[in-house]
């Protein structure tokens, strides 16, 4: 029968079996002789938190974790906390789409309902997934829970696009989010399946379809033919992908583990909290199986009202909480919804940390930064950003450690040492002044 | 009547004030950091003090006009105009603007590429294949842009993610459609057998997959470039089908496919669309899908462009049921419905009802259905103020408190509501209550907010940079929620919007999160009451439909300027307001009807015109005509 006729599904469903990468396989390194790669993480919290329960006493290795950071107490050694960062890009503009927007790429983005929407640069992470070069199946992974807020906000003057996105390739490249589990599975998998789907036959279809832009661009005007030149682009970028898949000459590291078709979850995870462990284990298969190094994640879009009432003690929603107006209870509970997240960041943290990679674990070899666009919530001020790094990225980050710096240094600095960490190195990001001191071992 | 300074709107306020009051704004508000070698954000508002200046600088002053509506300019800090002043200044500037973009008449958009969003990217397939599986869902959502909806080209985005899922969908939406006899006979429409061959067979399929496919006659290159791919795969596998289907996966990721392509005009003026690409305008905009059968013959024909058969074309489009798609598309994203479930849930157990698959589905349906009879039965648009009639299923109408004059069943069908009913109209729906409310309990700013913004479209600006936001909190002070609110405007820098905003959702608090008729909440009595600013006073929401009845004209302006973005598929410019305005006169005077409007939008230069390329739209009017005015 012919091989159309076996949809990638009933492929999954058939044998429940541990399916190998291929080019792994064949590539038979020796034993040790490879360090594991340095992943990266970022996990996007929105509106803010309760500045008084947020940051650490103490500092440099002398520090006792703050009441909402408590959850990570286990994991003390493995994190840094940042004091007294700030985003300055994002200062102005409204209280919460600009601020989610530029909290990877350090920049203003324009002020538009959509028609020249720009984050004027490019995040972070892209940029060391563009440095980098593609080493994985998959170059990057964006996750979410919630689709992109329906509409524009007239109120304020910005498409909530950019409430939504904090991965932006280029200046108009914001990447779209996966936010089924199943969905996310199925592609890291098939990423990592290089011999089945056809791979072959699917690079002769590519190439047609970028003859046909070749003959349809003739005909299209200027701003037409850079939209076509965007589909040409990812078309590209798949092709190349594939044809790196169909060919053993890859990366030298030989993950530890494989991905198992048995594994798959669901697709409707049964509430938000269940979804949110399965998009973590999506990343920490992800990161495990070396299917990719970089990963974001949104735990919901600025201005979020996500009903936290499942959460003991808390009885409302995300957003209006967080303009507590300084009322106890208001405070209360907004501190225990910060709380929650911060549990969550945990279950990440300690499932990298099970996952072994010779002497060291996943979590060694990582750095997830936990962060938001904005520190109280009631102020919608980038001052003094709540910000956790947590991984040694293979021993480059000197983890373990309360840093508290000069008031309104800029974030821009953490992430010129991160992509220092990840071997990808700067001089310069967006407005960056400098490296951030103390945290690179 | 008394003007109610409520609706005292930006958009329709004639310009009251002489230039020379703008320019004292200017150099009272913005000169002072604004000017000079390095101005400061690198804008220089001291050299925009001229009239001459707003028709020539009209982007400076769009982005000028945006900071200072959107209390974003003069910043913290900084000496703050009052609000009046403020709504005068952004008025004149709008309309001065608009008066002198109408002034040449209006001048349509270039042609446009456009992506296929991911509810027509499943319709579209859909309808080629003649299958029923949703084919892009797994495509990630598309965000909106423009008017607000996700259909607008400025925001259709493309990942890396996006090519994957497009070759996927692909594959799987011809492996099903291959196995069903029905969709066989739409898209596999030759085998080989004695009389045919592989070759004439799959080139059979193609001749006719492709116009289909493209919206438009193939061409006999593409037709051999496609035949290609087949024959290639034929070779390798002497296989017939898995050959065919892997030509028409290439055609199905083709940008000929995935977008919607208009030829460039490369002359200086105006001209109207090609009959295909008009053709593709009015199905995507109306069905949400590619032409059927008569709209694709009407076009070989060439016979789209004659305005008798295009009116009539309309019509028969809007009276079929594949309107069911626009209406969900348009109205769910224009009353901001489809966050009802994402980010606004009703709290499961306080509002337990919302869980009922039924009821939730029918609260989903009810704007949607109610929109679609407005279209089918072309009544008219004021229903959606208030109305006779509403669209329910058995449960909806317990839920409500209904008791129908027939039984009712799971479908939802119209129903007449009994004459002393306060249900009729937007506002008495539960998918719009509840999704102006927070999960919890409901919301009189939420609501009032709701109403000015997509009911009116007179959006309040957010609170300026000196006040903080209003607290309203389930919080444990011993106030009721109308007193907080009713304390806060005493300060006048709230009550300014405020006093606009409150009084509205007041009215609405009969009906609790999930539209629920209420007359207590927690034990103390509901009081829906509300004042205008201008004194007008109205007890609960049959007077205030009534009260909003007479800004009827406001609610028609708003929705055709959302229809018309929706139908465009990208955000309004100042030219296109013009055309607004034309088509909500045209509406009024024919009575409201819902027709009047589609047909309008339809014939309208923007819907059926594309510019040249060679010449820069003009929006700039000769300087004497401004002069003279002024």
């Amino acid at each position: 029968m012919a091989r159309f006729s076996i949809t990638r599904r009933t492929m999954l469903h058939g044998t429940g079996a541990v399916i190998g990468l291929p080019w792994m396989e064949a590539m038979a390194a020796p034993k040790g002789a490879d360090k594991p790669p340095v992943r990266m993480a970022a996990m996007y919290m929105p509106n803010g938190v309760r500045e008084d329960m947020w940051t650490p006493d103490g500092e440099k290795r002398d520090f006792r974790l703050s009441p909402t950071l408590t959850p990570l107490a286990d994991l003390q050694d493995q994190l840094l906390v940042l004091t007294n960062l700030w985003n300055p890009g994002s200062v102005g503009g409204d209280g919460h789409y600009v601020k989610l927007s530029g909290w990877l790429t350090c920049t203003t983005v324009t002020k538009t309902l959509g028609v020249d929407v720009s984050c004027n640069g490019v995040s972070m992470d892209q940029l060391a997934v563009q440095k980098s070069g593609r080493q994985t199946p998959i170059a990057s992974l964006e996750l979410g829970i919630s689709p992109v807020t329906t509409g524009v906000d007239k109120n304020v003057g910005y498409t909530r696009v950019y409430g939504s996105h904090i991965a932006w390739a280029g200046p108009a490249s914001p990447l779209a989010r996966e936010l089924n589990p199943q969905l996310a599975f199925e592609r890291l998998f098939r990423a990592g399946n290089g011999q089945a789907g056809g791979t072959k036959d699917e690079i002769l279809l590519l190439d047609r379809v970028l003859e046909d832009a070749k003959q349809l661009r003739q005909k299209l005007g200027g701003g037409d033919r850079q939209r076509l030149e965007e589909y040409l682009s990812v078309v590209r970028s798949l092709e190349d992908r594939l044809k790196r898949a169909a060919s053993p000459e890859r990366s030298k590291w030989k993950p530890r583990a494989k991905i198992d078709a048995a594994a798959k979850p669901v697709a409707n995870p049964k509430d938000y909290a269940e979804h949110v462990r399965l998009m973590f284990d999506i990343i920490a298969l992800a990161f495990q199986s070396d299917s990719t190094r970089v990963a974001t994640f949104l735990f919901g879009n600025e201005v979020s009202n996500q009903n936290f009432s499942f959460v003991e003690g808390v009885s409302g929603a995300h957003h209006s909480l967080s303009h507590h107006e300084n009322k106890a209870e208001s405070l209360r509970q907004y501190q225990l919804i910060n709380k929650w997240h911060i549990e969550q960041y945990g279950y990440l943290l300690r499932k990298l940390r099970d996952m072994k990679e010779g002497e060291s674990s996943v979590l060694d070899n990582s750095m997830i930064l936990f962060g938001a666009g904005i520190r109280d919530g009631n102020k919608h001020d980038p001052h003094n950003l709540p910000v956790v790094v947590a991984g040694k990225a293979g021993g480059r980050l000197a983890s373990g450690q309360h840093l508290s710096y000069e008031k309104d240094t800029p974030l821009a600095n953490l992430y010129v040492s991160m992509l220092d960490a990840f071997g990808t190195p700067v001089e310069r990001f967006a407005d960056s002044t400098g490296r951030l001191p103390g945290v690179l071992a | 009547m008394r003007a109610l300074l409520l609706f005292t709107v930006i958009s329709l306020v004639l310009p009251a004030q002489p230039f020379a009051e703008t320019q004292g704004f200017l150099k009272g508000y913005c000169v002072a950091c604004h000017q000079g070698a390095k101005p400061s954000g690198g804008f220089n508002a001291a050299k925009l003090t001229t009239l001459q200046t707003m028709m020539e600088e009209p982007r400076k002053w769009s982005r000028m006009l945006a900071r200072v509506r959107d209390n974003e300019m003069p910043p913290k800090g900084a000496p703050t105009p009052s609000m009046e002043k403020r709504e005068a200044f952004t008025a004149y500037v709008e309309e001065t603007m608009k008066t002198a973009a109408c002034a040449d008449g209006i001048a349509p958009r270039p042609a446009l590429l456009r992506r296929l969003n991911r509810a027509e990217y499943s319709s579209t397939v859909r309808d080629l294949l003649n299958i029923h599986i949703n084919a892009g869902r797994g495509l990630p959502a598309d965000g909106a842009g423009g008017e607000g909806f996700d259909n607008a080209a400025e925001t259709l985005f493309l990942s890396p993610m996006h090519a994957e899922k497009y070759l996927d969908a692909a594959r799987e939406a011809l492996a099903y459609g291959s196995k069903d006899p029905r969709s066989r006979a739409r898209f596999l429409i030759a085998d080989p057998n004695e009389k045919m061959t592989a070759a004439e067979a799959g080139r059979k399929v193609l001749e006719a997959f492709l116009p289909r496919a493209f919206r438009r006659p193939a061409t006999v290159a593409e037709l051999d470039q496609y035949y290609a791919l087949f024959a290639n795969a034929y070779k390798r596998s002497q296989s017939y089908e898995p050959s065919i289907l892997h030509a028409l996966q290439g055609v199905l990721i083709s940008p000929q496919f995935l977008f919607r392509v208009e030829e460039t005009n490369s002359g200086t003026g105006p001209r109207l669309l090609d009959d295909y690409a008009l053709a593709v305008r009015l199905s995507y905009f109306l069905w949400g899908t590619m032409p059927d059968e008569p709209l694709f013959k009407l076009a070989a024909e060439g016979k789209l462009k004659d305005e008798t058969i295009w009116t009539e074309q309309t019509v028969r489009m809007l009276k079929d049921a594949r309107t069911r798609e626009f209406a969900e598309q348009f109205v769910e994203q224009w009353l901001n419905t489809p966050e009802l479930g994402r980010d606004i849930k009703p709290d499961a157990k306080l509002f337990p009802a919302y869980y009922d698959a039924e009821i939730q589905s029918g609260i989903r349906c009810e704007p949607i259905l109610f929109f679609q009879e407005l279209l089918t039965s072309n009544l008219s648009l004021l229903n959606l103020i208030d109305s006779s009639f509403t669209i329910m299923s058995n449960k909806l109408a317990r839920h409500y408190g209904i008791k129908p004059a027939k039984p009712l069943r799971q479908q939802p069908v119209v129903v007449e509501l009994p004459p002393d009913s306060h249900r009729g109209g937007v506002l008495g729906m539960a998918a719009v209550l509840a999704v102006s409310s927070y999960p919890n309990r409901t919301s009189p700013v939420l609501r009032g907010k709701w109403i000015l913004e997509a009911l009116l479209g007179t959006p309040p600006p957010p609170p300026p940079p000196n006040v903080p936001t209003l607290p309203e909190h389930a919080g444990d002070a011993p106030q009721t929620l109308r007193e907080r609110l009713t304390q806060h405007r005493a300060n006048p820098a709230c009550a300014v919007c405020h006093n606009r905003i409150d009084p509205l959702g007041f009215g609405l608090e009969n009906y609790d999160v999930l539209g629920l008729w209420r007359t207590e909440d927690a034990g103390k009595p509901i009081d829906a009451k509300g004042e205008l600013p201008d004194g007008t006073r109205f007890d609960g929401p049959v007077e205030m439909k009534q009260i909003l009845m007479q800004q009827k004209d406001l609610l028609v302006r708003n929705l055709t300027a959302k229809l018309l973005g929706y139908a465009l598929g990208r955000g309004l410019t100042l030219e296109d307001h013009c055309s607004v305005d034309r088509i909500a006169e045209t509406v009024k005077r024919e009575n409201y009807s819902a027709h009047s409007l589609i047909l309008e939008i339809a014939r309208s230069v923007p819907f059926r015109y594309q510019t040249g390329t060679s010449v820069n739209i003009p929006v700039i009017p000769p300087a004497a005509k401004l002069n003279s005015r002024n």
